[in-house]
């Protein structure tokens, strides 16, 4: 899946790109959604089950992961970041890049429809990017246009992008996370961002047909779809299961046909039911124990590198989810291979006591220390992950006192970049710039939620944005990998597989690793 | 009468008042908002924080928030939730729809299995009876609700290959489906009340046919239905009617686990969900009914005593 080939093959095609020549890309409809499947036939409805629900469906002002999940069915970008992470032109048909990087120039796909019954035009793309970006507008996805300086429609298919400063993740940038192409001034109006749950207004292959809180999510196909034959199931309903438990009784009952699975325990009771199976799909989402470089003892670097030390992720992945995913260093699993540093490479990853009780003596604490470390109400893999992590920091004296608090207050903890030492659960788009930038970008330019004010890492940052060579890029973030190692803002343990439960009915569905149900695009249903 | 009924109704109103103004409080002295919520962890540029604040009217001081949505509610008018748009009468009465059913239900299946238990048990005193009774009120009342609830439906699942549909329909829509999905949860409900209702109901017939107008009735030589029936029965009734209030609202407590379990869309969810996303109007909105439902039922459990035992008339 993640073959070394198509990275040397896709590598090419980013040197041609900054070569400022245009890059047709005539196969990419086989490359958007995932493969075809020749042997698809179209019509059926789909159920699908799902843990989590989303609290609206507005893709502009909504920044939960339970949203983007569902509205990738019904709004589009103009790339579509496909699974091995590259950003595969969507309602872009082509791009240029100037040769000084600071100009980008797309043309659009021509006679898409929006679900309104108009036709896109350059002026409905320059609209929804320019709302997007502007942060009175209140979208969280603002701050991943800082470079973009301004966006002009020369004529109806074509749009260009002016930036400040060059920025090789762009195309990544005009993907799914956030906003989607809607048709020009949809936001004029006051009741415009609650309408979205009414009506969907984007040029997705589905529209949508209801959406009941605490009940189901009906989206329907949309027949004037600009990919012909797609999507090939007339009707997809969420329905939204309160607990796990439910979810494995609807499964073999067959009341709904797919479902993700969050704790392998749960998807396990599925393994031998007839006529039901059972994937695992490498995740983009990881798996974090988090430290505040402000927030004392963990203030202190050798005190975090002691914590690295005495952590075993191997043992805390199986208590925690029983082994279904992958250890990793200082990336997701899903973007491991095309960007990670092997792990055996840096610093802080194996265990080592005697290491991590000098440094902990070094620091002044040659008895030990207490801390707070915390887990998040309804996050399950957490209480088994903090127990076995208790137990192991013991052996070197650090004594932690287990508090569960509400996602809520976590949220506003993490915003106001007070985590101190907690647990973290985040998922990401396939590019390191994404996954990174915000997260360990000193501020004002990043987020910098840990208080890490690492100027070299910053430094680092900055220079992976702006480049737009593959390899480039590669030997910048590797750096940059090993210092987030050898400093400790954050441990990642490991990625948690995507567990899908699928019916037999259900073919050709192709888990995508963010976890967005991309897959349900070109799924169909056998008879 | 009309005394009674002006007292009510002001001691009602000032109820309602001051725990809107705790759950007003209660509400923002929890920590993040809506706001947070919505920029997630993608990172809060400041300006973009402002922006939502404004929008949502936080930016306003606290007693001003709280003026202004008083000033709504008096015209009857409870706001719009933030997350769907929808007016939160409407989202209320949807999901009061839902609940409703469920209550209703549960109280009328729990009378009807727990009273009777509960006259038997009494009757039957100290026999092996009693003690069966007695066995199932006690696994009643220590079993959790939402226990109770996950055996049923696994065990559906496992005896009956059964479960229920995924999407509530109401009766009007589809009856079938609509039966289908209360039954779980009724039946969850209902088991526990009505062990709650038997035990309560033994003990108050035990300690009725202990007493001396009962002794002159046997001496009178009335037939044991008589006693049991016409006279220990109506004298049980005044605290039964009582006992029926507080169920009542314990069931609409209950509902609260019972709809997160059975992905029922009623009122518990609609303010579990509301807490948990910060909306603020929603949860408002709805804590203030229910606190209007319980004034109602204590309400018209008083005009009941009246209605049983012409003694306690106002």
């Amino acid at each position: 899946m993640f073959g070394s080939r198509r990275w040397r093959f896709a590598g090419l095609v980013g040197a041609i790109i900054s070569l400022g020549i245009a890059a047709p890309c005539a196969a990419q409809d086989a490359r958007s959604y995932g493969k075809s499947d020749p042997a698809a036939k179209s019509g059926g409805r789909m159920v699908v089950g799902s843990l989590t629900e989303p609290p609206a469906l507005d893709p502009y002002h909504q920044g939960a992961d339970a949203r983007i999940r569902v509205t990738v069915l019904a709004y589009q970008g103009l790339f579509y970041e496909d699974a091995s992470g590259e950003a595969v032109p969507l309602l872009a048909e082509s791009y240029t890049v100037a040769p000084d990087g600071l100009s980008y120039t797309f043309k659009l796909r021509r006679g898409v429809k929006f679900h309104t019954g108009q036709t896109m035009t350059a002026a409905d793309v320059k609209y929804s990017y320019d709302y997007l970006r502007d942060a009175k507008n209140g979208s969280p996805g603002a701050g991943d246009f800082s470079t973009v300086d301004a966006i002009d429609a020369p004529d109806d298919a074509t749009v260009v992008f002016k930036l400040a400063k060059p920025n090789g993740l762009l195309p990544i940038t005009l993907t799914h996370r956030y906003g989607g192409v809607i048709p020009k001034d949809y936001f004029a109006s006051p009741d415009s961002r609650t309408k979205l749950n009414e009506i969907s207004v984007g040029t997705g292959p589905f529209k949508l047909k209801q959406f009941r809180q605490n009940s189901v999510l009906v989206f329907e196909k949309f027949k004037e779809y600009w990919q012909p034959g797609l999507p090939h199931v007339d009707e997809v309903t969420f329905a939204f299961m309160p607990n796990s438990a439910a979810m494995v009784v609807a499964a073999q009952n067959r009341r709904i046909d797919m479902g993700i699975f969050t704790r392998p325990q749960d998807a396990e009771q599925l393994a031998n039911v007839a006529g039901v199976k059972l994937v695992r799909t490498p995740s983009m989402s990881q798996r974090t124990v988090d430290l505040d470089s402000k927030y004392a003892p963990i203030s202190d670097v050798r005190v975090r590198q002691a914590i690295a030390l005495s952590i075993d992720k191997e043992a805390v992945m199986k208590a925690s989810i029983a082994g279904y995913g992958q250890v990793i260093g200082t990336t997701v699993a899903g973007m491991q291979e095309r960007w990670g540093v092997p792990l055996n490479e840096l610093p802080n990853q194996k265990v080592d006591l005697s290491r991590a009780r000098k440094l902990l003596a070094d620091a002044g604490h040659p008895n030990g220390l207490d801390i707070d470390l915390t887990t998040i109400i309804g996050y399950d893999w957490m209480d088994p992950a903090a127990v076995t992590i208790a137990d192991q920091l013991k052996r070197v004296g650090i004594r932690v006192n287990i508090k569960k608090i509400e996602l809520g207050v976590w949220i506003r903890n993490f915003q106001s970049k007070q985590m101190g030492f907690t647990f973290n659960d985040w998922p990401t788009s396939p590019d390191p710039s994404l996954l990174y930038y915000r997260h360990f970008r000193a501020a004002p330019l990043g987020a910098d939620f840990r208080n890490w004010n690492n100027a070299k890492a910053s430094e680092l940052l900055d220079r992976g944005r702006e480049e737009s060579d593959y390899a480039k890029r590669r030997v910048i973030y590797n750096e940059f990998q090993k210092l987030l190692a050898e400093e400790v803002p954050t441990i990642m343990m490991f990625s948690a597989d995507l567990l899908t439960v699928e019916r037999d009915r259900v073919r050709n569905h192709q888990q995508h690793p963010t976890g967005w149900y991309f897959g349900l695009i070109k799924a169909w249903l056998a008879d | 009468m009309l005394r009674f009924l002006v007292t009510r109704l002001a001691s009602a109103c000032f109820a309602a008042l001051l725990s809107s103004f705790v759950v007003f409080l209660l509400m923002r002295a929890v920590p993040g908002d809506i706001v947070a919520q919505m920029l997630g962890q993608s990172g809060s540029d400041r300006a973009a924080e402002q922006a939502l604040r404004g929008f949502f009217g936080l930016d306003q001081p606290i007693h001003r928030q709280f003026l202004d949505w008083l000033g709504q509610v008096v015209q009857g008018d409870l706001g719009r939730s933030w997350y769907q748009g929808k007016r939160v009468t409407l989202l209320i009465a949807d999901a009061f729809g839902v609940t409703f059913e469920v209550a209703t239900a549960t109280l009328l299946l729990a009378t009807l299995i727990g009273v009777p238990l509960g006259v038997i048990a009494g009757i039957y005193e100290g026999t092996r009876l009693d003690a069966a009774i007695q066995a199932f009120n006690l696994v009643g009342l220590s079993a959790p609700v939402f226990w109770v609830g996950l055996m049923l439906l696994v065990g559906a699942s496992a005896f009956l290959a059964w479960s229920p549909p995924f999407a509530y329909a109401s009766p009007s829509e589809d009856l079938g489906d609509n039966i289908a999905i209360v039954v779980l949860p009724v039946l969850s409900l209902a088991l526990l009340q009505a062990a709650a209702y038997s035990h309560f109901v033994r003990d108050c017939m035990i300690g009725e046919l202990r007493r001396d107008y009962v002794k002159a009735a046997i001496a009178k030589g009335l037939s044991p239905a008589q006693i049991y029936f016409k006279h220990a029965l109506r004298n049980i009734l005044i605290p039964l009617v009582t006992f029926m209030g507080l169920i009542l609202i314990q069931i609409l407590g209950g509902t609260v686990v019972i709809e997160s379990l059975f992905s029922l869309p009623g009122l518990g969810r609609l303010i579990l969900s509301g807490i948990q996303g910060r909306d603020y109007p929603v949860v408002q909105g709805a804590l203030l009914f229910v606190v209007l439902v319980a004034i109602l039922i204590n309400f018209t459990v008083d005009l009941l005593y009246g209605m049983i035992d012409p003694r306690l008339r106002p």
